[in-house]
């Protein structure tokens, strides 16, 4: 008893450490050493943007002239509020992600549980699935673009054999939206699978047979033991792909330039726009505070809904 | 019963035909029409023949001019130097800080720590106009260094392999170290050659992601001469504006061929990879 307690003082109060011997200190150096080429790294493109971010978010300057910044308080935050052009591109932004989620997490759990059976082909599809995730947004952005074409695309030649009528798809406000979800959906789905995949090989086997032998369908077993037990898989795989969405910007560069009628203003995109060619780095800074607020603020959510509750 | 089961069977093969389907045409298309002439490329579409996903009536036409007239070639040189030193330089500096986070003990070690994990809640990307700031500030706007150097100081990188050093049994260097050998030594010749599989990884990771970036190449470079190959096919255009599709094609298609063969070869450390991260470039 006396022991294991005279163990927990020691470790549990550090601050008495005795001075460092010399080969101590020849090992801090070292780690200090070999610790810097990458903390420095880290520090100028990680922190220090950061803090240049919100030192710009209160200047009006444009980057052709960054010295002639004028301080203007918190007019750019007040801007984004009285002006439309924010809110419009968060909102397209933010249903964008929201569609993305919606379509992604059912398809690609579906997707995994046939990866995790005995069916034939299955090697196949996981490679076929994966092949969109390893190829680039610009050349998926290109490839949908020519795919969803209004004369001579090729997804309105497979609706006119269906006796459809050709689409306009990305000149059209209602469908523009829907399209470029549908194109996310079909390059992000693979990577999804992969994830609950990896999840539904991590689960125990024990708890699926018990449920069996017990006399649960399969059906019953997928919805009151699988699905229960991937909850946090799920939540990973949505936070993954809402902070993916939130962030796309070859879309709407390539394919829509943020149209039509702004339809499809992605905010990353709508902070490319104001920075480089509408020249307002301010008012974009301010834009990326916010995008970075609400980027944290989904992390954390996610984090203290990982922490507290499903412990399966 | 054996009816019902051939119906199943059929319905699922049904099901992964339409799946391999949606995911093999739009390649098969982009490629096959990469090698005709528009007309061809026009015809085979509208009405939709089997022709559109083969190559027939082949020609290099597409590739000879996209090869002449832009500066793609270029471009992927420069894009192979820009991958290249990133995951060299990634792989070095990561695993030099997985080193001493995981075998020395030193004072500040948690400080260190927090401040590498608070940064992986940066979206960084959305960061470009701050980070243009600082890159063009070090003078490295319009450099190959630019393009790659935000992007080293990776902290996947750092606990892909911080995870796989602190597998590693210490006893492994103890050995070493009473017989003399120093951190640098046992760095290089008994840490690094037990974790190749997690430094492919990473590397692999590294490579897709820097293969593939495209906002901040566009941001930071101006200089066709020194342009990346995602950027140099985004500049071609777009339907509407283009008299020639297939140029377009072959583009796309050179710039995701090399990924694609690497992905096929090396699928298992991709796929590792992935779901160890949860991010993707």
């Amino acid at each position: 008893m006396s022991v294991s307690n005279t163990l927990s003082t020691a470790s549990a109060k550090p601050r008495t450490r005795r001075p460092a011997t010399r080969r101590q200190k020849r090992d801090w150096l070292f780690a200090a050493g070999f610790l810097a080429p990458f903390m420095i790294l880290l520090l100028v493109f990680q922190y220090v943007p950061l803090l240049v971010m919100a030192r710009n978010s209160v200047y009006d300057y444009s980057l052709l002239n960054p010295a002639a910044a004028k301080f203007v308080g918190l007019r750019n935050f007040t801007d984004m509020i009285d002006y439309d052009d924010a809110a419009v591109s968060f909102g397209v932004t933010f249903l964008f992600a929201l569609g993305v989620v919606v379509f992604v997490i059912p398809i690609a759990f579906s997707l995994a549980l046939f990866l995790n059976s005995k069916l034939p082909a299955r090697g196949l599809v996981r490679t076929m699935i994966m092949l969109p995730v390893v190829t680039s947004s610009v050349v998926v952005a290109t490839m949908w673009s020519f795919l969803l074409d209004p004369s001579n695309g090729l997804i309105n030649g497979v609706l006119n054999i269906v006796g459809i009528g050709n689409q306009p798809f990305l000149t059209s406000t209602s469908q523009a939206l829907p399209a470029l979800i549908a194109m996310t959906l079909w390059q992000q789905v693979g990577f999804g699978a992969i994830l609950f995949l990896a999840g539904l090989q991590g689960l125990p086997v024990e708890l699926t047979e018990a449920a069996r032998i017990d006399g649960a369908t399969r059906r019953q077993v997928l919805w009151n033991v699988t699905i229960p037990l991937l909850s946090r898989t799920t939540l990973f795989v949505v936070v993954i792909m809402t902070v993916f969405s939130l962030q796309a910007f070859a879309p709407a560069f390539l394919m829509t330039q943020g149209g039509p009628q702004d339809s499809t203003n992605l905010i990353v995109y709508h902070i490319y726009n104001s920075a480089f060619i509408m020249q307002q780095a301010g008012y974009a800074s301010a834009l990326s505070v916010a995008l970075l607020l609400v980027v944290l603020a989904i992390s954390m959510a996610q984090m203290a809904l990982l922490r507290s509750r499903w412990n399966y | 019963m054996k009816k019902q089961h051939l119906r199943r069977g059929a319905m699922v093969a049904l099901v992964i035909v339409v799946i391999l389907c949606c995911f093999l045409a739009p390649y098969a298309w982009i490629v096959s029409s990469s090698f005709k002439n528009q007309l061809t490329l026009f015809n085979d579409v509208t009405p939709l023949s089997w022709r559109a996903f083969l190559p027939v009536e082949g020609t290099f036409e597409n590739y000879r001019t996209l090869f002449a007239r832009t500066n793609v070639l270029t471009a992927l040189m420069n894009t192979a130097i820009v991958a290249g030193g990133q995951v060299a330089l990634t792989l070095l500096l990561c695993s030099m800080a997985a080193y001493s986070l995981t075998r020395i003990r030193f004072p500040g070690a948690k400080i260190v720590f927090v401040l590498i994990l608070l940064t992986f809640l940066l979206p960084i990307e959305a960061m470009m106009v701050p980070l243009y700031q600082v890159v063009s500030g070090l003078g490295l706007s319009n450099t190959l260094l630019g393009v790659m150097i935000p992007w080293i100081a990776s902290p996947f990188g750092l606990f892909l392999l911080k995870q796989a050093f602190e597998e590693l049994p210490v006893e492994l260097e103890d050995a070493a170290r009473i017989d003399g050998a120093g951190h640098v030594r046992i760095f290089f010749s008994i840490v690094l050659p037990n974790v190749k599989v997690p430094m492919l990884t990473l590397g692999l990771i590294t490579f897709l992601f820097s293969w593939n970036s495209f906002l901040w190449p566009l941001v930071i470079i101006q200089d066709p001469a020194i342009q990346v190959i995602q950027v140099a096919i985004a500049q071609q255009g777009s339907p509407t504006q283009l008299p020639n599709w297939g140029e377009t094609f072959a583009g796309a298609t050179v710039a995701t061929v090399p990924l694609i063969l690497l992905f096929l070869l090396l699928q298992k450390y991709f796929t590792q990879g992935m779901t160890t991260s949860g991010i993707k470039g």
